[in-house]
């Protein structure tokens, strides 16, 4: 199959940057969209011309890394998935497909199609971790908690930390990636102890590192290949609130 | 920016709450005219002449001032953190139309909200423009401003038109005050995001019936 990529193309983080349309024949429909983009750079290594950056590590979908902005969505065309896991048979034969980065003040582009989530990273040094120590597996296993509580910690832990939330988000705001990543370890006992500082200086680091603010447009949860729920970001404002006012 | 949602979360509930009693009020207006005029005219005087509704008119002005500056504090500071757009954005895929556009909606219900304060507010509490007439128990004619105004079917079609917006912001606005204020009840939030349909589909049908009401008597 024929596919017309409109890529944006952009040498450093100070670069201008713009698109560039590659008419791409010879496309499986079974390729995965990394896939294409890989057999578009070979051909423009043969042409020895300068190969497009991508992000990519697992490419099964676990990793968080693929993310691109492609026809207009976060990941591509369907609800709730990574970009490893889309195929080309997700768009018709000579169709136009458009694949921009991540647009987000806080996530600056490197190059191309690269850009810097340490943002994330920043947020997670707040207090995405417990100082309490869990021991083996057998001693984890006598602290009690509940299923309901196992569970949606582990939905809020499912998070992978891609950006799709800030990148498809209006407002670029972090707020479904940081309440997953407070509300998964505040509702277990071992968060217990820095519960309280993770909320206040995780939110905190989230604004200074120029993330906007959530107005609920709901975008988040449909683009999370994870299928985190928004309500998660309620939770970290009740938990929020909490914190600072009654200091717990 | 948690502060300043929660004051646009907080002034946004007392005004879906104002509007309730505003719309209760404004449905005298199509009872008949011997039992509306009397009516509506010495509620709205009881109104003016209560020293708690003043105070509580103040918060209402307050309300509204702090919801539009602190919505434009945000707005900007949003703006700032997608300075760059996409090419090609398919966002009516994963969010529905209303939520992304709160702020234009806003701004013509600020438009509507700076007419009608022209129409009614400037002339019977500051007394400017054309005087009005006292009704036969004495009290100030807003009736009759309001039947006036009325007669003009562009005013009709303006306050009718203008709240399909407030509708749609109401619904958005509603439910998202309370996630803002960290309600997160997975049931409350779905009955929740019905309860705002209905009171949005009530308050813009509602008001934006009553001036057709009004001009068809």
């Amino acid at each position: 199959m024929k596919i017309v990529f409109k890529i944006w193309r952009q040498v450093n983080s100070k670069s201008q940057g713009g698109f560039e349309t590659y008419e791409v024949d010879g496309l499986t429909e079974d390729m995965s969209f990394l896939e294409a983009l890989d057999y578009l750079n070979e051909r423009l290594v043969q042409r020895n011309e300068k190969v497009i950056a991508y992000e990519y590590d697992c490419r099964e979908g676990i990793c968080g890394q693929c993310g691109v902005f492609i026809n207009g969505r976060a990941h591509g065309p369907h609800d709730n998935i990574t970009t490893c896991q889309l195929h080309m048979r997700s768009f018709k034969d000579g169709e136009t497909v458009v694949v921009e980065p991540w647009r987000a003040a806080a996530f600056p582009v490197i190059k191309d199609l690269v850009v810097d989530r340490s943002a994330f990273d920043r947020i997670i040094e707040q207090g995405g971790y417990i100082s309490a120590r869990t021991g083996t597996a057998a001693e984890a296993n006598a602290i009690l908690v509940g299923k309901e509580v196992v569970d949606r910690a582990m939905d809020a832990a499912a998070c992978i930390g891609c950006g799709a939330c800030v990148a498809t988000c209006k407002n670029a705001s972090a707020a479904l990636f940081t309440a997953a990543k407070i509300n998964h370890l505040n509702s277990l006992p071992q968060g217990k102890p820095e519960a309280s500082n993770r909320v206040l200086e995780m939110t905190r680091q989230m604004e200074l590192e120029g993330f906007g603010s959530c107005t609920f447009t709901g975008a988040c949860e449909v683009e999370c290949p994870e299928e985190i729920p928004m309500i998660n970001i309620a939770e970290m404002n009740a938990r929020r609130v909490k914190a600072k006012w009654l200091g717990k | 920016m948690f502060l300043r949602k929660t004051i646009i979360a907080l002034t946004g509930l007392f005004l879906c709450i104002f509007l309730i009693v505003h719309l209760s009020a404004n449905s005298i207006l199509v009872l008949p005219e011997e039992m509306a005029r009397g009516l509506y005219n010495s509620y709205s005087t009881t109104l003016r002449e209560s020293p708690l509704i003043k105070i509580v008119a103040y918060v209402l002005y307050l309300s509204i001032v702090l919801h539009v500056i602190y919505a434009l504090l945000i707005v900007l500071n949003n703006r700032k953190a997608k300075s760059k757009r996409y090419l090609l954005n398919r966002n009516r895929e994963n969010s529905s139309w209303t939520s992304q556009n709160m702020g234009l909606l806003g701004i013509m219900i600020l438009l509507f909200i700076v007419v009608h304060l022209a129409n009614f507010w400037a002339r019977i509490k500051l007394g400017l423009g054309e005087n009005v007439a006292l009704d036969a128990n004495g009290h100030v004619d807003v009736y009759e401003v309001t039947y006036s105004l009325f007669r003009n079917i562009y005013y009709v079609v303006f306050y009718t038109i203008l709240m399909i917006p407030l509708g749609l912001h109401l619904n958005h606005g509603l439910k998202s005050a309370f996630k803002t204020l960290g309600f997160y009840h997975k049931k409350g939030l779905r009955v929740l995001a019905k309860i705002s349909l209905v009171y949005a589909a009530v308050m813009a049908v509602g008001f934006g019936l009553i001036p057709f009401i009004v001009f068809l008597k």
